[in-house]
């Protein structure tokens, strides 16, 4: 419902004002409430929730969405290239030419390559239930289909290693849960800047009023390790898993796992305890040992393996970040069977670590779309098959699945040999079948997406993207990625649509975005533009024939916890009733007879069956501690010894809201480097530098900072992409240096690259004085 | 005579500046100079042994305030009803013709001038507009973390007890800043 409301405004007379129950939907932990004050057709400021507890408090990304809808920058009309690709020359053109171009370019190729020579490009920066990439998946999906890709960035290690252990993303707890809990260990994870559910921030400072220890562990000494925790332990980045071996040494050394759990609930423990203890490679998996690779003390690995096994319930919540490396897999499946072994699963105050989603009224198992978890049967399949025509894509329909997917658990419907790895597409555009991937791919369709800046190896990615015949880009503002469109068309945000935010990592709530303002400019939402397209395109609209409203309610309709959509779009949120707090795999823990784990074995799997089947190298059926080409002990330390690391910032949602000046100012964008490092480079706070491997070349200011450790170097990931005449990046993206290939399991290695950093120029106060 | 202030919980401040920017927004405050509220980061120790605190500050309306003190015009002025400490802008002679004097006066930066030449002096108002009509201020609703409050300063103590000081912040008994904290103390191991 929209109010009206009479305010004195400053000027001391009447005026107007309309507030808009809306949010903020961006691709972050969270989605908030935003309050849009709107004059004459015009945002003039937000509120937040200030209703019934909890609120959905915006953080500063949504406080300062008025300056992105009202960005000078903003895309205003569809363009057509005009310069060379890259350059970010365009001319203004109409609607109508931009579609037809399209539409005719999109037949020529189909017709003379066929549908999977179209590459989707689907990204997060324009979100919704309904706008953003939805309306292009169903249009294409009617044009004939497209080339699909599969790994997300944030969380493929995550996600394959939950359904390794546990065969399900339904991993966490309700937040609440955590004040049950006697000791927390965030491994990883920076919530107070990455917002996991507005709420959770909050729940950590509650818990530790309450008198619950909090341990945090990562390379780099965060808002979360400073502020929400009590004990920083700061690790060599990528070697997690070799303390997780060596905490799990301890526990095993003095019997402190919890037996009886272990023999009812987990699968093949025997084998990872010969691995652990050493009988397996000869080498134990000692604190000693641990000290040497993480450079974490043995006695500090020692006590915190205590304390966690001997306080339950303890909750191990393991981040997404230490997953993103070369071989991310293993420290999550090393971090799920601690929590196993200790028997800290099924319980309140406990956790279960994985994937850590705690509520979604969906529940998926991942790429197949499954509405429940568990191996695939041979009735379910056919299922599937039959729902998936004539919606799915036709290009990946009945394909077999891929190998490396735990394809009992997440094949099925979608399966994926017709898929190419989000991380791998620039050796897929370059080299095609004769590489050995599946298509020969000559168009980008690209929505939503700074592919880009956001993906690994910024500079082969311009060779690929050069390469191409034809790009789409949807997007808002000219980013890196934009210019490279052939066809450029401005897309509306959500103050200036309807649609629904649906929170993704555990909390029960919805956002309605209701309309707050009119499109600005020439720009629309998604949904107009792809049934303009759908039109030239000759193919039937079908589902993008409705009206947002009649389309959000076909779409909340499958979910039973919206128990009113008149009254989530009045109160622009709807906050669900949940009779108590969710404790994951209650159920199994309480009754295994009749609950098993929804894995093979159905039990929670310490030795993965599926994985030994598989044979894939690297991707040992217990985790391992492993080495890659880019690890800090590899032959090339010796050439760039800097590990570099690419985490999430305070400001920014991945390259979303880069441009805002109020953001801007928060926290300036500076290569994050230890004294001790930046005196053995004769680098001081402020210098200008240049951070480089084989890949490329970057230069911003140095922040000298005792927060990170020594030995690694943090570029906050989602700058844009900027490069001067000698092709170095001066906007300051790390995935200029970072390597566009993948984990046995598909994690992207975002935080496993090697680089060298020497100073460029001195500070300029210092060279003028 | 009543006297609202602030009260802010240094141990749940993460620097996250959503009061900040929640205030920018509300008082349509361009990017640059002029921050009515201020975050200010303490870092401590030396790695690993590191402390770090944040400390967020407005106007502290403070009970005897420097800044009314030295304004030659009198265009600042401690409101009888409440204690807020409001500037009148078009009294106010500009940065330049006056030499910024309030800025100068107080201990925490709390008058503001834009990049505007001779930019007049603003500040937090404690959101008058908003508490008239019932509602909290502005970075009071925003902060995730439920770590700042106002109030008068009488229910503040009431509530939160009456310390004067946190890290990073200087308490001046003769001014006698109108806010209360919870302080964050550094816990910094002496290196061995």
């Amino acid at each position: 419902m929209i109010l009206i409301m009479n305010e004195n405004n400053i000027e001391g007379g009447k005026s107007t004002i309309k507030i808009v129950n809306t949010g903020c939907c961006h691709d972050c932990g969270g989605r908030c409430t935003l309050k849009a004050h709107v004059k004459d057709g015009k945002i003039i400021r937000f509120e937040t929730d200030n209703g019934e507890e909890p609120q959905l408090r915006a953080c500063l990304r949504g406080r300062a969405y008025r300056q992105k809808v009202y960005h000078p920058d903003r895309l205003k009309y569809p363009m057509r290239r005009i310069g060379e690709r890259g350059k970010g020359v365009f001319e203004r053109i109409s609607w109508d030419e931009a579609l037809d171009i399209i539409a005719s370019k999109m037949k020529e190729i189909r017709d003379k390559y066929g549908n999977s020579s179209i590459l989707f490009v689907p990204g997060a920066g324009n979100q919704g239930m309904l706008h953003g990439v939805t309306p292009s998946g169903l249009m294409l999906n009617q044009f004939g289909g497209y080339t699909r890709m599969w790994g997300i960035p944030s969380y493929e290690g995550a996600l394959f290693a939950s359904m390794a252990t546990y065969g399900t993303m339904m991993t966490g707890n309700a937040r609440e849960d955590l004040l049950n809990s006697k000791l927390i260990i965030m491994w990883g994870w920076n919530p107070a800047n990455t917002i996991w559910d507005p709420g959770t921030p909050l729940l950590f400072a509650k818990a530790r009023e309450k008198g619950i220890k909090i341990i945090n562990i990562d390379p780099i000494f965060t808002d979360s390790a400073a502020i929400l925790a009590d004990q920083w332990i700061p690790i060599r980045p990528g070697t997690d898993a070799a303390m997780l071996s060596a905490m799990t040494y301890v526990i095993i050394n003095e019997n402190l796992q919890d037996q009886n759990f272990i023999d009812k609930y987990t699968h093949g423990f025997d084998k990872y305890k010969e691995y652990i203890i050493g009988e397996e490679d000869g080498i134990p998996k000692t604190p000693q040992w641990a000290e040497e690779i993480t450079t974490v003390p043995a006695d500090i690995i020692i006590n915190l393996a205590r304390e966690y096994a001997t306080n339950i319930p303890a909750a191990l919540m393991a981040g997404w970040g230490p997953a993103r490396t070369a071989r991310g897999e293993q420290y999550s499946r090393a971090a799920n069977i601690l929590c196993a072994i200790t028997g800290n699963i099924g319980i309140n105050g406990g956790y279960a670590s994985g994937f850590m989603r705690a509520y979604y009224s969906r529940e998926s198992v991942g790429s197949a779309g499954r509405k429940k978890s568990g191996p695939i049967k041979e009735e379910e399949k056919k299922e599937m098959e039959k729902k998936q025509t004539p919606r799915g894509n036709p290009v990946d329909f009945r394909a077999p699945p891929r190998k490396d997917a735990l394809y009992k658990l997440r094949g099925g419907t979608n399966p994926v040999s017709t898929r190419i790895h989000f991380n791998e597409y620039y050796d897929a555009i370059l080299q095609g079948k004769k590489g050995g991937f599946p298509a020969e791919l000559k168009m980008a369709y690209i929505v939503a997406e700074n592919r880009l800046n956001q993906y690994s190896n910024v500079n082969k990615g311009i060779k690929a993207l050069k390469s191409l015949e034809f790009i789409v880009v949807l997007e808002q503002f000219m980013t890196p990625t934009a210019k490279f469109a052939d066809i450029l068309l401005p897309v509306n945000t959500f103050m200036e649509r309807n649609d629904i935010a649906v929170p993704w990592l555990g909390s029960p709530y919805y956002i309605y975005l209701n309309k707050a303002i009119d499109s600005l400019y020439e720009s629309k939402s998604d949904l107009e533009i792809c049934k303009e397209l759908a039109q030239k395109l000759g193919i039937d609209p079908g589902l993008l024939n409705l009206t947002e409203d009649q389309i959000l309610r076909i779409f909340s309709s499958p979910r039973k916890d919206i128990k009113s959509y008149d009254e989530m779009k009045r109160d622009g949120f709807y906050k669900v009733k949940v009779e108590e707090p969710f404790v994951a795999f209650k159920e199994q823990i309480a009754d295994p007879e009749n609950n098993p784990f929804p894995t093979l074995s159905g039990k929670i799997e310490i030795y993965c069956d599926h994985i030994a089947e598989l044979n894939i190298p690297n991707m040992p059926p217990i985790p391992k501690y492993l080495s890659h080409e880019e690890h800090y002990d590899a032959p090339l330390a010796d050439k760039y010894p800097l590990q570099l690391l690419t985490p999430h910032n305070k400001r920014r949602t991945h390259s979303s809201l880069s441009m805002i000046p109020w953001l801007e100012e928060v926290e300036p964008h500076r290569l994050w480097i230890n004294p001790k490092d930046a005196k053995a480079r004769k680098i001081e706070q402020g210098d200008m530098v240049d951070i480089f491997n084989d890949r490329g070349r970057v230069r911003i200011p140095a922040n000298v900072t005792e927060r990170v450790i020594p030995g690694a170097v943090v570029i906050y990931q989602g700058a844009w992409y900027n490069p001067n005449e000698e092709g170095v990046d001066v906007g300051g993206c790390g995935n200029v240096l970072t390597k566009d290939t993948r984990s046995p399991g598909g994690a992207f290695p975002m935080n496993s690259a090697l680089v060298q950093v020497e100073i460029f120029s001195k500070k300029k106060s210092e060279v003028t004085s | 005579m009543k006297q609202m202030g602030f009260y802010f919980d240094q141990t749940r401040c993460t620097g996250c500046y959503t009061c900040s920017v929640a205030c920018k927004d509300w008082n349509d405050i361009d990017a640059g100079p002029e921050n009515w509220m201020r975050l200010t980061t303490i870092e401590n120790g030396k790695f690993p042994n590191l402390s770090l605190s944040y400390l967020a500050i407005a106007c502290n309306h403070c009970a005897d305030p420097p800044c009314v003190k030295v304004c030659p015009v009198n265009a600042i002025i401690k409101r009888e009803t409440d204690g807020i400490v409001i500037v009148d802008e078009s009294l106010c002679l500009g940065k330049i013709e006056c030499g910024a004097k309030c800025l100068k006066a107080c201990p925490w930066d709390a008058p503001q001038f834009n990049s505007k030449e001779n930019a007049k002096m603003r500040k937090c108002n404690l959101c008058i507009d908003r508490v008239k009509t019932g509602k909290q201020t502005i970075c009071v609703e925003a902060c995730p973390m439920y770590a700042l409050d106002v109030d008068s300063i009488d229910k503040l103590q009431k509530k939160y007890g009456n310390n004067h000081t946190a890290e990073g912040f200087k308490d001046n008994e003769k001014i006698r800043p109108s806010i209360i904290f919870k302080p964050k103390k550094a816990k910094i191991k002496k290196s061995e």
